[in-house]
C-alpha cells in the first residue's frame, strides 16, 4: 500500500454529496414516431420488413441490421398487439436493491408475425407458473388517455 | 511492424466492497505505482502512452478522460480513455505499440462503484429509453429546465426513496438470459450454484479478493430468487479496486528485469443492442475468441489453452462463456464442472482467481482482473494455486447488463 495509515471508520472521511442532473429528450426518430403515432389511434402495432432478407423488425426500424439497407415505405405493415412469451423472469427487488411490494413478472414477448420481441410486464394470478410459449395480448390504455410512449401498453395478459 | 508485445508490469489494489479511505484518484495512483515499479519503468520518462478504461456514468464525471493524467503519471503525455472494459484497453495498447510510435504503453481500469449511490438507475439508463427501459417501471416526468412546470416545482428527491413507484432492478435481464441458457442446454440451477461454490473457494488463494467463502451448493440454492432463476448468490457483488498493466515491445521488454508474458492475441465484438433481435447466446464471446485464436495461431483451443478466466458476473455466465469460447461443447460446460475439470486440479482450470463471484464485480476492471490472474499464473507467481505446465491462457470479459459485447485476450509465455 502506498499510504502508511488507512482510514478505518467509513463515516469519518470528508466527502461531498453531489448528483449529476442529466435530463434528456429521447426522440423517437422517424420509425418510432410512426410507431407511436399509430399506437395512439389503433390497437395494433406496426412492423417493418427488410426488402433483402425479409426479416421482420419489431419494434419497426428504418434499416436492416443484417443487410445494412434501408427499409422503404411500402415495407411497413400492421401486426396484432399479441405474441408469445419467449422468456420470462420474476423480479423481486427495485433499483436500490429493496424488496418490491409485489414481485413483477417480466417477459420477452415475441410479437406475432414478426422476428422481434418486446419486454413487457405480464399480469398473472399465478406468478410461479410456466409461461414460456404462452400466448398473450397487450392491454392498452383507453385511446383518449394514450400519450404515444411505451406506457400506452399497460401490460400483457393471457388471452 | 511485426514486433511481439509483452506484459511487463502488473499492479493492483486490494478489492473491497467500499474504499472510503481513498479517493478514486488515489486508488488509481496506488495500482499504477505498483505496475510501474513491477516493470521497472518511470512513467514520467519511460512510458510513451497511457490508456484508461472507464464509463462516465459509473465515475460521476463528464468527460472522464480529462480527470485522468495526474494520478497515472501522464500529464503532458499522450493519454486517452477507452469507454469499455480493460481488455479493450490492452488491445488498443497493442495496436499503439504496433505502429512503432510507442514502445511502452500503460493500461489502467478501476471500479469505484461504491461512490455511486444510484447504481441500479444508472444501469437502467443502458436500456433503450423508448422501447426497453419503460418496462422497469414508472418514468417520472422530470422537472427539467424549460419544462412548463420549471422552476415552480422542486425536483423530487430520488435517492433512498422507497415506494411502489420504484423501478425494477436492471438485472432482471440476467433472469431472462439464464432461463434461456438453462432451457437451451439442459444445464441445471445446481450446476450454476456449483460455479459459485468453486469460485468463492478459489478466491481464498487470491489475496486481493473480497468475496471468498466456504459455502455449499445448498447455500446457493437456498438463497432467494431475485430474478428467477437468478438467485442472490448467483450474482457477483460490487467491489472497488484498480488494476494497471504496462506493455512493451519485445526489444524494450528484454531490457527490463522482468519475465515478459506475451499478449498473443485479442479480439472484441458487439452484438446488436436491441433485445428485440438479440439471440442471447453470448455470440459476442464466440466472435471475439475466433478473432483472438486466429491472431494467436490457436487452432484447437480445447487442447492448447491451459487456463481460462472467463466472465462470471452471474454464475451461468461462466458456463455459457466457456461454451461460446469453444472450450466446452454446447451444453457440456456444466458436466465439465461436475467432473472437476474446471477445478485447479482439472484439465481446464477456470477462474482460479475466484472470478467476479469470488473477487467481486469490478466493472471496467473485470477484464484486467481476469488478465492479471493469467499473467500471474504464466509468471509462476500464483502461490498456492499455481498450476504446473501452463503456457497459454485466455482472459475474457463481457460489458455487463444489458450489453451484448465483450473482449478476449490470449497470453503466453
Ligand atoms: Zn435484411
Amino acid at each position: 500500500m502506498t499510504f502508511l495509515e488507512k482510514q478505518t471508520d467509513p463515516t469519518s472521511p470528508m466527502h461531498w454529496r453531489g448528483n449529476m442532473q442529466a435530463d434528456y429528450l429521447y426522440l423517437s426518430g422517424v420509425a418510432g414516431d410512426k410507431f407511436f403515432k399509430h399506437l395512439m389511434k389503433n390497437d395494433t402495432f406496426l412492423a417493418t420488413k427488410c426488402p433483402e432478407c425479409n426479416k421482420v423488425f419489431f419494434p419497426p426500424r428504418l434499416y436492416c441490421e443484417d443487410c445494412f439497407c434501408e427499409i422503404p415505405e411500402e415495407k411497413w405493415f400492421e401486426v396484432p398487439s399479441k405474441g408469445s412469451i419467449k422468456l420470462f423472469t420474476i423480479a423481486t427487488i427495485d433499483s436500490y436493491g429493496k424488496k418490491l411490494k409485489e414481485p413483477k413478472v417480466i417477459g420477452l414477448i415475441n410479437i406475432d408475425q414478426t422476428d422481434g420481441s418486446l419486454l413487457g410486464v405480464i399480469k398473472t394470478d399465478k406468478p410461479d407458473e410456466e409461461l414460456q410459449g404462452v400466448h398473450v395480448e397487450a392491454v392498452l390504455k383507453p385511446k383518449d388517455k394514450r400519450e404515444g410512449t411505451l406506457k400506452d401498453i399497460l401490460y400483457f395478459k393471457k388471452k | 511492424m511485426n514486433r511481439r508485445i509483452a506484459i511487463v508490469g502488473i499492479g493492483n489494489t486490494d478489492f473491497n466492497s467500499m474504499t472510503p479511505d481513498v479517493s478514486w484518484k488515489e486508488l488509481m495512483f496506488e495500482a499504477c505505482q505498483k505496475a510501474y515499479i513491477d516493470a521497472g519503468v518511470d512513467p514520467r520518462k519511460d512510458v510513451d502512452s497511457f490508456i484508461t478504461c472507464a464509463e462516465d456514468f459509473y465515475e460521476g464525471f463528464s468527460i472522464f478522460d480529462e480527470f485522468v493524467p495526474d494520478q497515472i503519471g501522464a500529464t503532458l503525455r499522450p493519454c486517452c480513455t477507452v469507454c469499455g472494459d480493460g481488455i479493450y484497453g490492452l488491445g488498443n495498447a497493442f495496436m499503439q505499440i504496433k505502429t512503432g510510435q510507442m514502445d511502452v504503453v500503460s493500461v489502467e481500469a478501476h471500479s469505484k462503484i461504491s461512490d455511486l449511490l444510484t447504481f441500479g438507475d444508472v444501469v437502467l439508463h443502458a436500456y433503450d429509453p423508448l422501447f426497453e427501459k419503460p418496462v422497469s417501471g414508472p418514468v417520472e416526468r422530470q422537472n427539467y429546465v424549460g419544462s412548463p412546470s420549471y422552476p415552480k416545482e422542486k425536483p423530487k428527491p430520488i435517492v433512498g426513496s422507497s415506494n411502489e413507484k420504484n423501478r425494477i432492478h436492471p438485472y432482471f435481464l440476467a433472469g431472462l438470459e439464464m432461463q434461456h441458457y438453462l432451457k437451451k442446454t439442459g444445464t441445471t440451477e445446481e450446476q450454476c450454484a456449483q460455479v459459485v461454490v468453486k469460485n468463492k473457494k478459489n478466491a481464498f488463494n487470491t489475496p486481493y479478493a473480497d468475496y471468498e467463502a466456504n459455502i455449499s451448493v445448498e447455500d446457493v440454492m437456498n438463497s432467494e430468487y431475485l430474478f428467477k432463476p437468478v438467485k442472490r448468490l448467483d450474482i457477483s457483488p460490487n467491489v472497488d479496486g484498480c488494476i494497471a498493466f504496462v506493455l512493451a515491445d519485445e526489444k524494450t521488454a528484454k531490457k527490463l528485469d522482468v519475465e515478459p508474458i506475451w499478449l498473443k492475441g485479442f479480439g472484441w465484438c458487439s452484438e446488436t443492442p436491441w433485445l428485440s433481435t438479440r439471440k442471447m447466446n453470448a455470440d459476442y464471446a464466440k466472435m471475439a475468441s475466433d478473432m483472438a485464436y486466429k491472431m494467436a495461431g490457436i487452432t484447437n483451443p480445447k487442447k492448447e489453452i491451459n487456463i481460462a478466466e472467463v466472465d462470471d458476473r452471474f454464475s451461468y455466465k461462466e458456463l455459457q462463456h466457456l461454451e461460446a469460447l469453444g472450450l466446452a461443447d454446447s451444453g457440456k460446460a456444466g458436466k465439465l464442472l461436475e467432473d472437476g475439470e474446471l477445478d485447479i486440479s482439472g484439465s481446464l482450470p477456470t477462474n482460479t482467481s475466484g472470478g467476479s463471484l469470488g473477487v467481486g464485480n469490478c466493472f471496467e476492471a473485470t477484464g484486467l482482473q481476469k488478465s492479471l490472474e493469467i499473467v500471474t499464473q504464466l509468471r509462476g507467481h500464483a502461490g498456492k494455486k499455481q498450476l504446473s505446465d501452463v503456457d497459454i491462457g485466455i482472459a475474457q470479459s463481457w460489458r455487463g447488463i444489458p450489453s451484448g459485447s465483450g473482449a478476449v485476450a490470449i497470453f503466453g509465455r
